[in-house]
């Protein structure tokens, strides 16, 4: 296919303003201006452009149940608080062409009628941060952001929030409490954001990647957008593929790709010698996948039918060199280091988990081991109060899955077959 | 980042109890901590002042977020990254080589005051792992020569 | 309105209720930490789960089978079936515990809160019995949090209750919940003395032993091996309900006691914490003559003596802090021997109460202080009354505006809409002018923003209330706060903070210009037989010198008391009594509620009670004296003794005539210097809470504080050095500037007006030394 999210980014040196305006950039505005909001969200749902931040939520249906006429003032947030284990798409939209993400920022706002939207991004991306400002002062000298734009009428406001670590700000309402400098952790819902959202006001937040997919829906169609899939997809998806793989990188293609195409043909294939052990289909928060599903099309449904999740879309890969109970040790170890602390479940199970994971990696495990990871993942998982902790669990629970005789061989043997001199002993 | 400048002129602007003062908590206590190199306890003092919270309420946020530092890091900050895919390409070799071409410990600062180094969780670098942070510019795929190369010029450097 | 069944049993539930709330009120024990009924749902601990049973159960849709949830964060709606017992629930909270457990230290054996823990009973009712963790518990240092209140991070488990109660419900700034992931942390920046005057409650709130009361811990005992019985609290007007603990004849804590209209979870600091005055090293507990320790009948009979001996030179001086049942029978005694009978040393005092009394509007709870739509606060209310300011404190949480006309500085004017300093000579003036300002909006000028703004606000609101405190009023200010509330409406209500634990039932005992009469009697030598119980006339800020002078001319000064005032240590005979904690009685708080106090325990070294001593007196002097409760029912007619443990009921009110002169309107100095004084009270602030020495650690700093801007046009700043002089001595200070003191006004604390001899709105010398 042809790139369309990916055709003008240059992380070495962003299109400014000019540039991208020659190559086409900006468009969308007036197409924005022409159908009005209503008519825009109408496209956007018939698109079945789906959140790729990682819940796969109609982007269309979560603008149109806001509702046309909520109290003002509304806010639109964008969420570049990529923090996902083996994702890394938004850095690449944010350091390679960040007047995409403005253009995609203002159209997304004028379908929502919103007074200011605010672009979240994870303090890791600094330098990328001061790229999107350079973008948007230019942006405002040439009257595309602030008062009247394009002499349409619509004012917008755009501010950059560069946050200060932590993963749990990518959550929505946890990212709400941090913009309003409180302690980021996660709200009881209802209410829902859209309803009382930022300082009490509806608020909408999409995913970085999931805006920068409205100007094309706009300029070319919902039905041009939905042809772009294959396998019953919609739409152009930013898949990442990394961990034991030759050619790491960020691949463009239709949504509903396999991964078998995504692994191998993309990503290089494995090293010389080894096998695919399995994938988890989209970060840290998601089910392994096995072997077996390398023909499964990458796309929200499909992958959740086979009881993982597509989340981000960024392919993780282990191969028969990677020792799974230290990946899942791993993961967990990253999830419990980054709970915001604040239920039980979450707090305190997650670190019990890696405790029990450590043990069985150092040899230390018993046979019991294995029935009581289940045990507490099934009191962790539904008990929580967001789904962070929910997150943290699948990866393990499906590793237990699949991966079991690993476990049994380290309780069984007293050490990791996978030692040291074994790359990283991962 | 917004400079401290810019900051009090926004802040400026607002109501004593505007409840943005307080959503300026984060960046005022980023343009401290640039300023000062990690935010100390008079730093806490001074952000609570501009955003009309109390030194509490600021340690409250301080304690909570990675990135800003209540102890002193070195000039330059070596974060590199220990999530799945950097982990399954010899992070930890990485982490333990670093500390020990620096003689530093892990958060602790090189004794020339020139070097931190610290683990970082998953930093979008997947497609470059192993893959760390110098001062914000991105680094990876990363190898033990390479690091050490780094670490010596950055040392040398002062 | 509704009913929700928790298996199979129906429980009633009010509009807005979540089921755990409505559960709990009806007594149906679903286990819980982070939900508390002053602070809401929080959604944290994950305790309360229980299995929602919906509507038409599908097992076959996913969306149609039984499922856990919160119940806390579940609102009871008509209908609503769930089970605490099922399977799934159950599981849920016990893994809930056993999470907890992993960090929790095996602290029981050695904690304070053995015992009385909810921690404890949650663990025993939901948990698993044994622990299968295998890995290092993470440990915390502690914080010093000053002398109140005990750290003990490591037994923490993050309901967040010590910061929802500290932050949200008291409105505190200096204390919160650090870090994150197992690592929360709760304390403060930097350790010292919380700042909150309602700190203590962080004891009750916290389920688990992190906040412990540090003073229990000095002389520890079970909480089950305590005796307790239900008290009022006898260091401010508020009447809050308590639980004392005693055992082997000492004071070891006061807790709170739930009244659903007063207190209902909370205490102040020098409610919980000023109890320490009852084990005080220097605590009277033996009788003396001339300082010689004797016996208590000796010491009787020589009291008998010398009233007899004094014939109708008799006087007798009760006091505000002390009973209804101790202040009735001393009046009794002196009226059946032709004594004069007073219960305010300060005529001024007197007369403010008395003022104060008359003007009884129905003043209201402290609940219904809480609902206020808009107040007017005149004077430091959190030093004289500090749970009201607490009850404000919610009003404003739910949007009320707050005014504020202080002379010196106060906590709630930080929360004020608009805040006034205002010195003592002029609150008069502004009083009056607000009355004219609601009753005609249009003569306001454009210099009288402030008060513009506030009458309009009072105006406006639906039930707006009228707050003063009456140590720092005069009568006169006083009328006028009544006349403001007259002209606002029957919505508005008023209400003050009185002088004293039972200064309602005081002003109705004695009548009114009793205070002068009486002492001008002493002054000249009409009464030579003084009877003081409970009150400290020495120790009086205005009149302690004159009230000094005037004990030189009596022949015998005779003292009831519990503490070693400078009165009870002047005293020729003095006679120790029973503590509040150490009989029966009761107070008549600033509602006119009377409320009953039961004994907790008895001292191995038995003391009587006040009414006790008088008796005994009658009896040696063979008097018959009608027992007290004739004594009472005869003051108020149809009155019944309030039960301790119960509500408290009204008083029986008449009308006090408020006699306004010179005497009890002491000239405010309208032509005389300068500077005025005033009195810059402290919640720790009460004749009996100073006997606490954990609590007066945390006593303000002893300096003069004077306005910045009346400071700089007289050269003065902070750490000048300052001599005041009064009539009585003279002082040498530093200065703080606080623009929280009035202009023109100096704000001094109480023992240094004593000192000086000054009291409160009285002139003031002050020279400047470097």
């Amino acid at each position: 296919m042809e790139a369309i999210l990916t055709r003008h980014l240059d992380p070495a040196k962003p299109l400014g303003l000019e540039a991208y305006r020659a190559a086409g950039g900006y468009r969308s505005l007036a197409a924005a201006f022409d159908l009005k909001p209503e008519a825009i969200i109408r496209t956007v749902e018939a698109a079945n452009l789906r959140g790729r931040g990682g819940a796969g939520f109609s982007c269309g249906l979560k603008w149109r149940f806001r509702g046309l006429d909520a109290p003002r003032p509304r806010y639109l947030v964008c969420n570049l608080d990529e923090s996902e284990p083996g994702t890394f798409k938004d850095r690449h939209l944010l350091y390679g062409g960040p007047h995409q993400i403005l253009e995609a920022v203002i159209v997304a706002a004028y379908a929502l009628q919103v007074e200011r939207a605010i672009i979240f991004i994870r303090g890791e991306y600094a330098h990328g941060a001061a790229r999107l400002t350079l973008a948007l002062a230019e942006a405002k000298a040439a009257g595309l952001v602030g008062a009247n734009i394009d002499g349409s009428g619509f004012d917008l406001k755009i501010e950059i929030h560069l946050s200060a670590g932590r993963y749990i700000c990518g959550e929505e309402t946890a990212l709400l409490n941090a913009l309003e400098g409180r302690r980021p952790n996660p709200r009881h819902k209802p209410p829902r954001p859209s309803v009382k959202g930022l300082w009490g006001q509806p608020t909408t937040t999409n995913n970085v990647e999931t805006l920068v997919n409205v100007p094309h829906i706009l300029l070319n169609g919902a039905d041009w957008f939905c042809g772009l899939g294959v396998n019953g997809g919609c739409g152009p998806k930013l898949y990442g593929v990394s961990g034991k793989v030759h050619q790491p990188g960020l691949f463009e293609r239709p949504m509903g790709t396999t991964a078998r195409e995504l692994i191998f043909n993309h990503g290089g294939g494995l090293a010389e010698g080894r096998t695919l052990l399995g994938f988890l289909p989209g970060g840290a928060s998601t089910a392994f996948l096995l072997p077996e599903h390398l023909d499964m099309p990458m796309d929200f449904d499909p992958v959740a039918r086979a009881g993982s999740r597509l989340g981000t879309g960024g392919i993780i890969v282990l191969d028969d060199a990677s020792c799974p109970v230290a990946i899942a040790l791993n993961l967990m170890r990253f999830f419990a280091r980054e709970s915001c602390g604040f239920c039980t479940p979450c707090r305190d199970g997650l670190p019990y988990l890696e405790q029990i994971l450590a043990a069985i990696h150092a040899g230390e495990g018993r046979a019991e081991d294995l029935p009581l990871l289940e045990e507490l993942c099934d009191k962790i998982a539904p008990q929580s109060f967001c789904a962070f902790a929910p997150g943290a669990i699948m990866p393990l629970t499906s590793s237990l899955h699949c991966f079991r005789e690993h476990y049994e061989q380290h309780i069984a043997t007293g050490r990791c077959p996978f030692d040291a001199a074994n790359e990283g002993g991962a | 980042m917004i400079t401290l400048q810019e900051l009090e002129r926004h802040l400026a602007q607002l109501a004593p109890d505007h409840p943005e003062r307080r959503a300026a908590v984060v960046p005022a206590m980023q343009a401290l901590q640039a300023e000062r190199g990690h935010l100390d306890d008079a730093a806490v003092a001074e952000v609570a002042q501009l955003t009309g919270q109390s030194t509490t309420e600021v340690e409250e946020l301080a304690t909570f977020y990675s990135l800003i530092y209540r102890r002193p890091v070195g000039r330059h900050v070596l974060q590199i990254c220990d999530s799945a895919c950097c982990s399954m390409r010899g992070a930890d070799r990485l982490l333990a080589s670093a500390e020990k071409t620096s003689d530093v410990s892990m958060g602790e600062v090189t004794s020339d005051g020139t070097l931190s180094v610290l683990p970082s969780i998953c930093l979008g670098l997947c497609d470059r792992a192993p893959a760390a942070l110098i001062d914000g510019e991105a680094l990876g795929p990363l190898d033990e020569a390479a690091l050490e190369a780094l670490l010596r010029r950055l040392r040398g450097k002062g | 309105m509704g009913m929700i069944r928790i298996d199979g049993r129906d429980i009633p539930f009010e509009e807005g209720d979540n089921v755990l709330k409505a559960a709990l009120a009806a007594g149906v024990e679903i286990p819980h930490f982070c939900y508390h009924d002053a602070l809401g749902s929080l959604g944290a601990c994950r305790l309360c789960a229980v299995e929602i049973t919906p509507e038409e159960p599908d097992p076959l849709n996913p969306n149609k089978r039984p499922r856990v949830m919160m119940a806390c964060l579940e609102p009871a709606r008509e209908g609503l079936e769930l089970s605490l017992s099922a399977a799934a629930a159950r599981g849920a909270r016990e893994g809930v515990i056993e999470l907890l457990m992993t960090n929790h230290p095996h602290d029981c054996p050695v904690c304070d809160e053995g015992g009385e823990c909810h921690l404890q009973d949650m663990t025993v009712a939901c948990g698993p019995p044994y622990r299968r963790y295998r890995g290092r518990k993470r440990t915390f240092p502690n914080q010093y949090l000053g002398p109140l209140v005990h750290h003990e991070m490591n037994r923490c488990i993050t309901c967040y209750r010590c910061t929802r109660f500290y932050r949200d419900y008291a409105l505190g700034d200096d204390f919160g919940a650090m870090r994150l992931r197992n690592e929360v942390y709760f304390g403060r920046f930097q350790e010292g003395p919380l700042e909150s005057p309602f700190a203590g409650n962080l004891v009750e709130v916290c389920p688990t032993g992190v906040f412990t009361d540090a003073l229990f811990r000095q002389h520890f005992t079970r909480g089950w091996e305590l005796e307790t019985a239900p008290s009022i609290c006898p260091h401010c007007s508020v009447g809050c309900n308590t639980l004392p603990g005693a055992r082997d004849g000492t004071l070891r804590r006061v807790r709170n006691r739930h009244h659903p209209e007063l207190n209902r979870w909370f205490l102040c600091d020098r409610g919980r914490y000023g109890h320490q005055y009852s084990e005080h090293v220097a605590r009277p507990l033996l009788p003396h003559i001339a300082g010689e320790t004797v016996s208590y009948h000796k010491a009787v009979a020589a009291a008998a003596e010398q009233i007899k001996v004094a014939g109708a030179g008799l006087g007798g001086l009760g006091s505000a802090r002390e009973d209804l049942e101790g202040n009735a029978l001393l009046r009794a005694l002196m009226t059946r021997l032709n004594g004069g009978f007073a219960a305010f040393s300060d005529p001024a005092l007197e007369a403010a109460t008395a003022g104060a009394v008359s003007q009884h509007h129905k003043a209201p709870s402290l609940v219904e202080m809480e609902q206020a739509d808009a107040a007017l606060i005149v004077g430091d209310l959190t030093a004289h009354a500090p749970m009201m300011d607490l009850a404000l404190r919610q009003a404003y949480r739910q949007g009320a505006p707050l005014a504020v006309l202080h002379n010196t500085p106060t906590p709630l004017a930080r929360l004020a809409a608009t805040a006034l300093t205002v010195s003592p000579r002029e609150m008069g003036a502004h009083l009056s002018r607000l009355s004219e300002l609601v009753a005609d909006p249009a003569t306001g000028s454009g210099n009288e923003a402030a008060l513009i703004a506030i009458a309009a606000c009072l105006t406006a609101a639906r039930q707006p209330i009228v707050a003063g405190v009456v140590e720092t009023l005069s009568a006169l200010e006083i009328a006028a706060l009544a006349q403001l509330t007259t002209v606002l409406g029957a919505r508005a209500r008023l209400t003050y903070a009185l002088p004293g634990a039972n200064a309602y039932g005081a002003a109705l005992l004695a009548p009114t210009g009793s205070s002068t009469a009486l002492l001008e009697a002493v002054e000249t030598g009409r009464i030579q037989t003084l009877i003081v119980a409970g009150n400290d006339p020495l120790g009086d800020t205005r009149l302690g010198s004159r009230w000094l002078a005037a004990r030189q001319r009596l022949d015998t000064l005779i003292v009831l008391d519990c503490i070693a005032t400078a009165t009870a240590e002047a005293a020729d005979i003095l006679l120790p009594v029973a503590a509040w904690t150490e009989r029966s009685g009761s107070f008549v708080n600033y509602e006119g509620r009377a409320q009953g106090f039961a004994p907790v325990f008895q001292r191995p070294e038995p003391l009587p009670t006040i009414t006790e001593v008088i008796t005994d007196l009658a009896q040696v002097l063979d008097l018959a004296l009608p027992d007290v409760a004739a004594v009472l029912s005869d003051v108020f007619p149809g009155y019944q003794a309030p039960a301790p443990g119960a509500h408290g009921a009204a008083i029986p009110v008449f009308p006090l005539p408020a006699r306004i002169d010179t005497v009890s309107h002491p000239d405010r100095g309208l032509d005389h210097g300068p500077w005025q004084a005033a009195l810059a009270a402290w919640y720790g602030d009460d004749p009996l809470a100073s006997f606490a020495p954990a609590l007066m650690e945390l006593t303000p700093a002893v300096v003069a504080r004077i306005a910045p801007v009346a400071a700089r046009t007289k050269g003065i700043e902070d750490e000048t050095q300052v001599m005041l002089r009064g009539p009585a001595g003279t002082l040498t200070l530093p200065v703080q500037l606080d623009d929280g003191v009035a202009v023109d006004t100096v704000a001094l604390t109480r023992a240094m007006l004593v000192q000086l001899g000054i009291g409160h709105g009285d002139p003031i010398d002050m020279e400047i030394i470097s």
